[in-house]
């Protein structure tokens, strides 16, 4: 059973439910379901989730993450990627005969990319595939929590941005967005809205609007 | 300490403050004050005034006490040279790392840090104005700090003490009764099951005291954890935004 009502706020301790399915950020303790996080909970039927509401970034395997070189190894690159532990990216993600080259040929230190999370492992250690360059544009950094809701359920919302501002953008699920060119302040301050107001209902309407007033004004 | 003839720290049955003996002070909690940190709580629980803030998980240094199997919590409690009576000579001292070392197990009990293995959590206290039970109030204050940052946690820490002043047992002495009182227990629990993640004693007490004292320090952290819940939910609902 469930003991939560939808979109009741939780915190760390709080017992939600004894049986029935579970999401992240909740843990199973003496036969109860236990958030182990501050957020907000969905009920649907049988099944609770908690919503975060903050946190720092854990990789994942599948995230596409914004990434920044860190260092040139041998035969392969350190990355930085947001979160307390190291990704790697393997040279011949680059080239062929990733011993022999200079991979700073490719991707040097500094340097922007996205790309693949392909595995994570027991250290949470993460590797990395297909990298793709991002070149000029700025980068944000939002709490990685709301990500999805920048992302929108089947990207609705980070399409209607892209269409009404004509910005490019690549979000990293780890809490860097990539944009680059017109209307880059009007996109980013509509991204700053919905982290803002990521938890309230008829968001991408709202955030509709506040695009069509913002660009109308210029 | 001296204590002056004549003196008393209870007077029918009530104590300086005019509290009953199992009466805690006010405790009030504001949460996510500081921008920087990853979570942040401030807490005045009578006099006494803290601040507690943490980052999220990052890379350990020194490297060495790295754990592969999970995240080395570190806590500093750090008193400011104006908390106290007579300036207190900044820096770490023997009394400010015994207490480092008992809120750093202390919360590495409620945290999952085997989520986050080779990293290092860091909780930092400090104490802006002190006036007896600085260690309960800051490990009170650090747990919502964690819980604000969003560092999953199996509960919150709740904590409260419990003394004996004048032959009696009393709950959550303040300083007159710290000082003069005959004992200090200092307790921590995980409120949701009850588990007890610090207890200390000073001073002495016989058996069937040391049962009261306990037992009043128990119910006094239960209090404190309903508060610590308030608190939360209400940063939460102003950070819900609006449209609801």
């Amino acid at each position: 059973m469930i003991d939560v009502k939808d979109r009741e706020l939780v915190f760390p301790g709080r017992i939600l439910g004894d049986g029935g399915g579970r999401g992240g950020d909740s843990f199973i303790d003496g036969g109860h379901i236990v958030s182990s996080v501050d957020g907000m909970v969905r009920v649907k039927g049988n099944r609770v989730d908690v919503i975060p509401f903050r946190g720092g970034y854990a990789p994942k395997e599948s995230d596409v993450v914004i990434g920044i070189i860190l260092q040139v190894l041998r035969g392969s690159w350190l990355v930085d990627i947001n979160s307390f532990s190291k990704a790697y990216m393997r040279g011949e993600e680059a080239t062929r005969d990733a011993l022999n080259s200079d991979l700073s040929r490719y991707f040097r230190v500094g340097d922007r990319i996205s790309a693949k999370i392909s595995e994570v492992n027991e250290l949470k250690s993460s590797q990395l595939i297909r990298p793709w360059r991002l070149e000029d544009g700025i980068i944000i950094e939002v709490n990685p929590k709301k990500i999805p809701r920048v992302v929108g359920k089947k990207r609705s919302m980070l399409n209607m941005i892209r269409e009404k501002t004509g910005c490019r953008i690549v979000v990293g699920q780890n809490g860097r967005i990539w944009l680059k060119g017109n209307n880059l302040e009007t996109a980013i301050k509509a991204i700053r809205k919905i982290e803002r107001e990521a938890q309230s209902r008829g968001l991408t309407n709202r955030v509709g609007e506040f695009l069509s007033n913002e660009l109308q004004s210029r | 300490m001296k204590r002056d003839e004549g003196m008393k720290l209870l007077e029918n049955g009530k104590r300086l403050d005019g509290r009953a003996l199992d009466e805690i002070r006010d405790v009030k909690i504001e949460v996510g004050i500081l921008k920087r940190a990853a979570g942040s709580a401030y807490l005045e629980w009578g006099n006494n005034k803290v601040l507690a803030g943490v980052y999220y998980p990052r890379e350990m240094h020194p490297k060495f006490m790295r754990d592969p199997t999970k995240a080395v919590l570190r806590c500093t409690y750090n008193m400011a040279p104006f908390s106290v009576d007579d300036r207190k000579r900044p820096g770490p001292d023997r009394r400010s790392q015994e207490i480092s070392k008992i809120l750093s197990e202390a919360l590495s009990s409620a945290v999952i840090i085997e989520d986050y293995p080779d990293a290092g959590i860091d909780v930092s206290v400090e104490i802006l104005q002190a006036d007896a039970g600085t260690r309960c109030a800051g490990l009170t204050a650090a747990s919502v700090a964690i819980a604000d940052a969003g560092i999953p946690m199996k509960d919150l820490v709740s904590s409260c003490a419990a003394g004996k002043i004048d032959g009696e047992i009393a709950v959550d002495l303040m300083k007159e009764e710290d000082n003069y009182g005959e004992s200090d227990v200092p307790l921590a629990i995980l409120p949701r099951k009850k588990e007890v993640v610090l207890l200390q004693m000073d001073g002495k007490l016989s058996r069937e005291e040391f049962k009261r004292a306990y037992k009043l320090a128990f119910d006094g952290a239960m209090k404190v954890y309903e508060i610590q819940k308030a608190a939360l939910l209400s940063s939460m609902n102003s950070v819900k935004g609006d449209g609801e």
